[in-house]
C-alpha cells in the first residue's frame, strides 16, 4: 500500500480543507498561536500557498501546544547547534499518528513486513544521554522499523567490518534495510563495501542528514546514487523531514533525485523577497505542509532550507517532485554585543 | 598574536616612553588619520568612517584637549596604560575610544576582534599608512588573539584601566580577569535605545522637514542593522491627543518616506534577516507584546506594541520597527530603565526634552539627541565623560 497516491489536484482538494480545519482548531487551542494569527493577519484561504506559516525557529523560542499539560504524552527535542532546542508536544493520539504514518511511508519502498536492518551508526550515540540527538531519536524511529539489528559502526565510530560481514552472511541474500545518515553512509559503508567487495544488492538504502557534509567533498546527490549502484546498491531513498513535523517526510522517488510528499503533506516553495509562491524551476525557501500536527501548531512550516519544485505529477510518484539545495545562513548582525568569549566557552 | 598596529614585542613589558595630555606627537598623528578616513573615496564606500574623521580633525582634538587640560584645582595627567576590548561587530568604535585615550596621553593596548572586517579593516591600513613618530608605534598598538583568557589576563594585570565594550555577557567574562589593586574598569554593558516623535511636531514641519529627519532616522537606524546600543528600536509616537486616526496617519506617512528612503539608498535586507524579523515579531505577537505586525517589505518590519511599558528591550533585526503610544514624554519615564542608552527625538520643544530628561533624573537615557545623530559619538558616553575617565589628577597646593 501506497501513501504516494495523490494527484495534485486531488491532494489540494483533500488537504486544503482539513487544513484549513487545523487553522480553527489550533487557534482555538493554543494562545500564542492565535495571537500571531490575531497580529499578522490571515488572508481568506483558498489555496495551499494563502495558509499561515509559522517559521519553523519558533518552536525553539515558544511554548506552542494545542493540548491540555496534563494530556502531554511525549515531548520530543531537536538538537540545535546554539543550545536552542526544539520542544515538540504530543498526545497519545498524535504519537500513535506520527508512528502509523511514518510506517505508511516507508512501506511504500520496504514493503509490509519489517527487514533486517543495518544500521550505519554507532551503538554509542544512545548510550550518552548528553549528546543524545537528532542522530540518535532518527536512528531509534526508523530502528522499529526493522528488526535483527546489527550495527555498523563500534564504540569508539571505527567501522565493524566482521560485524557487517556477519549480517551480510545472514541476511544479505534477501532483501534488508541499511539505514544511516547521508555522510556516514558515504564514509564509512560506501568506502568498505567497495574496499571488501560487500554484496550490499539486497539492500534497501534509506538515508537522511543533508548533503553539506558530502558538498564540501564534491560528492553530489548524483554522484552518490552513481558510486553506491557501482557497489550493488541501487535502491536508495534520501528522505526529508524534522522533528517539528515528526511522523512526515518526504521520501525519493525509485528513479531518484527528487523527493515526493505522501499523501497528506505537501510543499509550497517561496520567493524570499515577496513570499509568494514560485513556479516550478525556481528555487526559494521551502515551506512544510502536513495535516500530522493535531496536538501542536506545526502543520504549515517555513523552514530555513532552501528548495526547488523540480515538477508536478512528472515523476515516479504523483505530486510536487522537488529537492533541498541547503540552508539558508544565520542572519547576523553588527551589534555592540559579542566582544569576548572565554576560551573555556 | 597579530600586530595590526604598533611595534611588535612583548606589550606588557615596561616602557621609558612618555606622553603627555594633548601629547603633539599624537595630536599630529590623529590629525593624519583624519585626513586619510575622510578622502573622498573612504568615506563614500564607508560613510561611518566620515564621521569619524570628523571626529578626529585638528580642531576637535584642540577642542578636546582644552576640555581636559581645562581644570585650574588640579594637574592633569594620562592615566597611564590602558586595555581597549571593543566589539568585534561595530568597525568603528574602537577607534574612538582608543583615539581620546591617546589623546590623553595613555600607553594603549587595543584587541581587535579576528572576524573585524570591511571598515575596520580600511582603518588599520589607514593606521598604518599614516606618518608617526616612532613613539606611536611604541606606545599604540593593537593586536589580534584568540580568546586567550592568558593574554587577556596578562593585559588585564598590565593596564591602569581597562575598557570593555560589548554588552553584560562580555563584560562577566573580562570580569573574571582580575585587575590590579589601583586599576579599574569603565565598562559598556548591553543597551537599549528609542526613538521619540512628536505627533504634533511632526504635523507642524513641512515635507522637507519631514523628510530630513526620516533620513536620520533612517541612517540611525539601518548603518549597524539596527543592533549598535545607540541603534533606535521602538518609535514611540507623542501626544497623539489620546491615540487614534492622527497618529495613525503620522506612522503611516513616516514609514513611507522610510522605506522610500532605504529604498533610494539601496539598502537590502537578506532573506536570513527577513526570517530573524519574522520570528521575533511573531514571538512579540504570541506573548501578548504586539498586536498587530506590518511586514509591508523585507526591509522594513513594523509592530504595534500594546503598550509602551511592552517595548522589546532585545533586538528584532535590522529594519524592525516596534510602535508605542503616549500622550506626553514624561509619560514614558515609569518605561525607561538604567539599561536605556540613546533616546532620539523629532518634533519636540527644548522645554519638552529639558523636562523629560529632568524627569528622569538620570535613572535611565544617557543621551537625548536629534533624529540623525543617534549614532555620532561624542567624548561623553554612556553616562561617562571618557577624557575625564582616561586621564587622572594631582592636587597640587603650595
Amino acid at each position: 500500500m501506497s501513501v504516494f497516491t495523490l494527484s495534485q489536484s486531488d491532494r489540494e482538494k483533500q488537504l486544503l480543507p482539513q487544513l484549513v480545519d487545523l487553522v480553527a482548531h489550533h487557534r482555538r487551542h493554543c494562545a500564542p498561536y492565535d495571537r500571531i494569527l490575531a497580529a499578522s493577519g490571515v488572508p481568506s484561504i483558498s489555496e495551499m500557498s494563502d495558509l499561515p506559516w509559522l517559521p519553523v525557529r519558533l518552536f525553539k523560542t515558544l511554548e506552542l501546544k494545542s493540548i491540555p499539560d496534563d494530556e502531554v504524552f511525549k515531548v520530543l527535542t531537536s538538537s540545535g547547534t546554539t543550545g536552542e532546542v526544539s520542544r515538540i508536544y504530543l498526545d497519545k493520539a498524535a504519537a500513535a499518528t506520527q508512528t502509523r504514518q511514518l510506517g505508511a511511508t516507508l512501506q511504500t519502498v520496504l514493503g509490509p513486513r519489517r527487514l533486517p536492518m543495518l544500521i550505519v551508526d554507532t551503538k554509542s550515540i544512545l548510550k550518552d544521554r548528553r549528546s543524545f540527538s537528532a542522530r540518535g531519536a532518527g536512528v531509534l524511529g526508523m530502528a522499529t522499523f526493522g528488526r535483527d539489528h546489527v550495527w555498523a559502526l563500534d564504540d569508539d565510530g571505527a567501522v565493524d567490518l566482521d560485524g557487517i560481514r556477519g549480517f551480510l552472511a545472514k541476511h544479505g541474500d534477501q532483501p534488508f534495510l541499511i539505514f544511516g545518515f547521508t555522510y556516514l553512509v558515504w564514509l564509512h559503508l560506501y568506502e568498505i563495501a567497495r574496499e571488501h567487495g560487500l554484496d550490499l544488492g539486497n539492500g534497501i538504502l534509506i538515508h537522511s542528514g543533508g548533503w553539506k557534509k558530502l558538498v564540501d567533498q564534491a560528492v553530489s546527490p548524483e554522484e552518490f546514487r552513481n558510486r553506491l549502484a557501482a557497489v550493488g546498491l541501487t535502491r536508495i531513498h534520501n528522505f526529508y523531514g524534522m522533528v517539528e513535523q515528526i511522523g512526515t517526510i518526504f521520501l525519493e522517488g525509485p528513479a531518484g533525485g527528487s523527493l515526493y510528499c505522501p499523501d497528506f503533506a505537501d510543499v509550497v516553495v517561496r520567493d524570499p523577497e515577496t513570499w509568494a509562491e514560485l513556479p516550478p524551476g525556481k528555487p526559494g525557501l521551502l515551506e512544510v505542509v502536513s495535516t500530522l500536527p493535531t496536538s501542536y501548531p506545526g502543520h504549515v512550516l517555513l523552514t530555513e532550507d532552501l528548495g526547488v519544485v523540480h515538477g508536478v505529477d512528472d515523476g515516479d510518484w504523483p505530486g510536487k517532485r522537488f529537492s533541498v539545495l541547503g540552508r539558508l545562513p544565520r542572519a547576523e548582525a553588527r551589534g555592540c554585543s559579542d566582544t569576548y568569549r572565554s576560551a573555556e566557552a | 598574536m597579530r600586530f595590526r598596529f604598533g611595534v611588535e614585542g612583548d606589550p606588557v613589558a615596561p616602557s621609558e616612553d612618555r606622553l603627555t595630555v594633548g601629547d603633539p606627537r599624537v595630536v599630529d598623528f590623529l590629525a593624519g588619520l583624519a585626513r586619510k578616513l575622510l578622502a573622498p573615496a573612504v568615506a563614500r564606500r564607508h560613510p561611518e568612517l566620515g564621521s569619524l574623521g570628523y571626529f578626529l580633525r585638528p580642531a576637535e582634538l584642540k577642542r578636546s584637549v582644552a576640555r581636559m587640560t581645562a581644570r585650574q584645582d588640579a594637574l592633569v595627567f594620562p592615566r597611564g596604560n590602558v586595555f581597549h576590548l571593543p566589539p568585534a561587530n561595530v568597525d568603528t568604535i574602537f577607534v574612538y575610544s582608543w583615539a581620546i585615550s591617546a589623546l590623553a596621553g595613555n600607553h594603549n593596548v587595543v584587541r581587535i576582534s579576528s572576524r573585524s572586517a570591511g571598515a575596520a579593516e580600511v582603518i588599520l591600513d589607514a593606521l598604518n599608512a599614516t606618518d608617526a613618530d616612532p613613539v606611536i608605534g611604541r606606545t599604540q598598538r593593537m593586536i589580534t588573539y584568540g580568546h586567550d583568557d592568558a593574554v587577556t589576563g596578562a593585559l588585564s594585570r598590565w593596564c591602569d584601566l581597562r575598557v570593555v565594550w560589548g554588552g553584560d555577557r562580555a563584560v562577566d567574562t573580562i570580569r573574571k580577569l582580575p585587575l590590579r589593586p589601583s586599576a579599574r574598569d569603565l565598562t559598556f554593558p548591553d543597551r537599549t535605545s528609542w526613538a521619540v516623535l512628536s505627533v504634533p511636531g511632526w504635523r507642524a514641519a513641512d515635507p522637507a522637514a519631514r523628510r530630513t529627519a526620516v533620513v536620520g532616522f533612517a541612517n540611525d537606524a539601518y548603518w549597524f542593522d539596527q543592533a549598535a546600543c545607540s541603534s533606535p528600536r521602538t518609535v514611540f509616537l507623542v501626544g497623539g491627543a489620546g491615540g487614534g486616526t492622527d497618529t495613525a496617519a503620522v506612522r503611516a506617512e513616516f514609514l513611507d518616506l522610510l522605506l522610500d528612503v532605504v529604498d533610494q539608498r539601496g539598502w537590502t535586507v537578506d532573506p536570513a534577516m527577513a526570517v530573524e524579523k519574522r520570528v521575533n515579531a511573531y514571538e512579540l505577537a504570541a506573548t501578548g507584546a504586539a498586536t498587530a505586525l506590518d511586514f509591508p517589505d523585507n526591509r522594513l518590519t513594523a509592530v504595534t506594541l500594546a503598550g509602551a511599558e511592552r517595548a522589546p528591550r532585545r533586538w528584532i533585526g535590522a529594519g524592525a520597527f516596534p510602535f508605542a503610544e503616549a500622550d506626553s514624554l514624561l509619560d514614558l519615564v515609569p518605561a525607561m530603565t538604567r539599561q536605556d542608552q540613546t533616546v532620539s527625538h523629532f518634533g519636540f520643544t527644548p522645554a519638552e526634552l529639558r523636562a523629560f530628561a529632568v524627569e528622569l533624573g538620570g535613572r535611565g537615557v544617557d543621551r537625548i539627541v536629534p533624529f540623525g545623530s543617534a549614532l555620532t559619538f561624542g567624548a561623553l558616553w554612556d553616562g561617562y565623560d571618557l577624557p575625564a575617565e582616561f586621564t587622572r589628577l594631582t592636587t597640587l597646593q603650595s
